[in-house]
């Protein structure tokens, strides 16, 4: 008790330079209340609980867990790249590359979906970065350029509004893990509490997770949950479904 | 350095190998009858010393399969990928073109990684707007039957397509490795085995709508039962498709199964359609 109160104090009086600009843009990018959609989607939770795959709290942070990996193995490199270098070029590209690298149907539109309705918000909201708007713009002027897949749109808000890449990889951790649990609430998998409990429980092994797969070239993209891949291709054949993907 | 080169040109009409050569540890050989007369394929076997790739083996073949001809990469049995030495790695790289009109078929049977194995494969595949092509890629938990299962220490596959001027139509990479937060095994639930069909091109239309119909039949009936009967356990036989590329020309279907053997069952039966243009159905 002792240590953990001299601790916290310590940390506490720590003169820690903030931009209070960037902090209020953070908070509000991560925050749930922003209008993006993502509480459509379950992330193929919806499939492995229909598919029997997913039955009970133990298996929810098992599916959260592996879905947290795929998470960072295969998206994590795409925010990255989009964070240090956040120009018109560079997310076009990368948006291709990654339209053709989320091969399944489930997944890419969910994709899309969640990174059109990110973009318009963002350039509505975000209006000290006037590039936002004009990116948005000029791509939606010649369609098929951009998919607006959802990594590189974050990437690129979180590099125009001058997050780290560091944090902007973290946070794309945290937001798939706070949609996942979201998704799990409402499919009766866990209540409430019980949903904090375990967002908090699972955050340092998220911390591994990115620690591992941060700051790679896309090149590194890649699948380590193939399992999990082939589940969520099923959720076209629910009979009845709650989410899109 | 190259291991391995096959081209297949049209000769007085018929696909035909027009130059091949492979060296230690690969064999490729072409068995001149494989199906009827009439149907203008080409077979190619691919063979390892050994019966299977051993630590620090790297394997790089090159195909070209030109204008309007057929031609099938097979292999005799599972490639078995034996324990490694030390830190080394095996690696297979393919590399194919595919010419217009032209159909290439990689139907390999599953490799199977031994315990503590490392293995990378990659294959790169570039077509134009009217080739065809269907790759098989397959892989096992590893001796199953003997207790290893997910025991291998790396897997890793690339499967990459790429139309004219370098643009990636389907860009795919699985890694599986036991340096993680998470066991290979506990990734895998009860299943042994994981496989992905890819299905590319206007010559193969057919075989796409009946395999998309077939599984979207099956999982549904599956997905369907009352949860009152449903076990506890995971299905058996799990597969989805997805339609990728430009004008939706490609599909894929990823599949996890507990046994081989389902997995054959499913190939044979979902690539039948295939037998007119190869002379012989795949996995008969």
């Amino acid at each position: 008790m002792e240590h953990d109160w001299a601790e916290t104090e310590k940390k506490r009086k720590r003169d820690v330079p903030v931009d209070s600009t960037l902090q209020w843009s953070q908070w509000q990018l991560l925050d749930s209340i922003l209008p993006t959609g993502g509480f459509a989607h379950s992330f193929g939770l919806e499939a492995a609980i229909q598919s029997r795959l997913v039955s009970g709290p133990e298996d929810l942070k098992t599916f959260i867990i592996h879905l947290l990996e795929n998470t960072g193995s295969l998206l994590l490199p795409f925010v990255y790249s989009t964070t240090t270098d956040p120009t018109l070029e560079k997310w076009q590209e990368l948006d291709r590359i990654l339209n053709a690298t989320l091969t399944n149907e489930v997944g890419r539109k969910a994709s899309v979906s969640q990174g059109s309705s990110l973009m318009r918000v963002a350039a509505s909201v975000f209006t000290e970065v006037p590039s936002l708007k004009s990116m948005r713009d000029v791509s939606i002027a010649s369609p098929g350029v951009v998919s607006f897949h959802h990594a590189p749109v974050f990437g690129l808000i979180c590099g125009l509004i001058g997050m780290d890449s560091g944090t902007s990889q973290r946070a794309y951790m945290f937001m798939t893990m706070r949609d996942v649990i979201s998704a799990a609430t409402r499919l009766n998998l866990v209540g409430p509490m019980g949903a904090a409990v375990l967002q908090h429980q699972i955050a340092p092994l998220a911390e591994d997770l990115f620690k591992k797969w941060m700051n790679r070239p896309v090149e590194d993209a890649c699948q380590t949950a193939p399992l999990l891949d082939t589940i969520q291709g099923c959720h076209g054949y629910l009979f009845s479904r709650l989410f899109c993907s | 350095m190259e291991t391995g080169k096959v081209v297949v040109e049209k000769v007085r009409g018929k696909s035909t190998v027009t130059r091949s050569f492979s060296k230690y540890p690969l064999k490729l050989i072409f068995p001149r009858k494989v199906g009827p007369s009439e149907t203008d394929a080409v077979w190619i076997y691919t063979l390892t010393y050994g019966g299977g790739i051993v630590s620090g083996d790297s394997i790089s073949v090159e195909f070209t399969i030109g204008d309007g001809c057929t031609a099938v990469l097979t292999t005799q049995s599972s490639t078995k990928v034996y324990k490694s030495l030390g830190s080394k790695s095996s690696d297979q790289v393919l590399e194919a073109r595919i010419g217009s009109g032209a159909l290439f078929v990689v139907i390999p049977d599953p490799v199977t990684c031994f315990s503590t194995a490392r293995y990378s494969q990659k294959q790169v595949f570039r077509v134009v707007s009217d080739s065809s092509l269907v790759i098989v890629d397959w892989f096992t938990s590893g001796r199953h039957a003997s207790g290893e299962k997910w025991d291998f220490e790396l897997y890793r596959s690339t499967n990459h397509i790429f139309v004219e001027g370098n643009q990636p139509v389907f860009l795919d990479t699985v890694v599986l490795e036991q340096d993680s937060p998470v066991s290979i095994a506990e990734r895998m639930h009860d299943y042994q085995v994981i496989a992905m069909v890819i299905i590319y091109g206007p010559k193969l239309k057919h075989v796409q709508d009946q395999v998309q119909e077939n599984v979207k039949r099956l999982m549904s009936q599956q997905l369907h039962i009352p949860s009152s009967a449903k076990t506890n356990s995971d299905p058996a036989f799990i597969a989805s498709c997805s339609v990728f590329g430009p004008k939706g020309m490609g599909v894929v279907i990823r599949i996890a199964s507990t046994t081989t053997e389902s997995v054959y069952k499913f190939l044979h039966h979902q690539l039948a359609g295939m037998q007119p243009l190869l002379g012989v159905s795949p996995y008969s």
